[in-house]
């Protein structure tokens, strides 16, 4: 596999971006689907999205970092096209779960 | 004011996806002179997505439970039952990426085609998900305008 041409914090957030945004559309089936979690969610910040847009956010950095502390401390190592394709993978996956999900799971 | 308060959430919404069609030509035309310009686009870009999200976060958490009865009762109600459910997910992901933006674009794009490319899918999926929210935020305002039309007839 080819060297990515792009820092280490470009292939780290770039896998964090796909993975909070799969994370956000789940987060949010399952808050639907749960009460509890939904009650959770409301009673940390005391509004349920509030809560919902910091967990995400929180994941993004976390991750972000995670990935580029991968092997040690160089980070996670991709080509470019597998970097793209994955930011909108996730994007898309996370964009479709949302809509489908409001459309017709709810 | 409480309008105004909205108007200005949709502007920087909207400043959020002009600055990501600007960052998207600029990128396409990187070299060495425009480089500087082009990192402080992606960080402008993201920074009115911040002021969008947290103004239209506020005004959603304080403000929008009174236009919510108003859709519900109206004759669209979907206008929140998927418009706005959907739309306050969605800014999250716009959120994530405008966030991303200035990471992706503080590589040397004028020497990394790669680079670049990674800059212009960024920016173009921000531009598409901004236009897919800023629509919902058209319908959801509609929402509540029906409901008040058709309670006056």
């Amino acid at each position: 596999m080819e060297n990515a041409p792009v820092s280490k914090y470009t292939i780290s957030f770039g896998l964090s971006v796909a993975l909070s945004s799969v994370i956000n559309a789940l987060l949010v089936v399952v808050k639907e689907k749960s009460q509890a979690v939904l009650a959770a969610l409301q009673k940390i910040s005391g509004h349920q999205w509030v809560t919902h847009s910091a967990i995400v956010l929180i994941l993004f950095g976390f991750f972000g970092w995670l990935f580029a502390r991968a092997n040690g401390g160089q980070g996670l190592q991709m080509t470019v096209n597998r970097l793209i394709g994955t930011i909108l993978a996730g994007v898309v996956t996370g964009g479709v779960i949302i809509i489908g999900f409001y459309l017709i799971g709810d | 004011m409480n309008e105004l308060f909205l108007m200005t959430h949709v502007l920087f919404g909207v400043g959020c996806m002009v600055t990501a069609v600007w960052l998207f030509v600029d990128v396409l035309h990187a070299h060495e002179e425009n480089l500087t310009r082009i990192r402080r686009v992606s960080w402008a870009a993201a920074i009115l997505m911040w002021l969008a999200f947290f103004i239209g976060g506020g005004w959603y958490v304080v403000s929008y439970p009174a236009d919510k009865a108003i859709i519900l009762k109206g004759p669209w109600p979907f206008a929140h039952s998927y418009f706005m459910e959907t739309k306050e997910h969605l800014v999250i992901m716009l959120l994530v990426l405008a966030t991303y933006l200035p990471i992706a674009a503080s590589n040397n794009l004028a020497a990394n085609p790669e680079a670049r490319r990674v800059v212009l899918w960024v920016a173009a999926a921000i531009v598409l998900l901004a236009l897919l929210v800023e629509g919902h935020g058209a319908i959801i305002a509609m929402g509540v305008k029906v409901a008040l039309l058709a309670k006056q007839h």
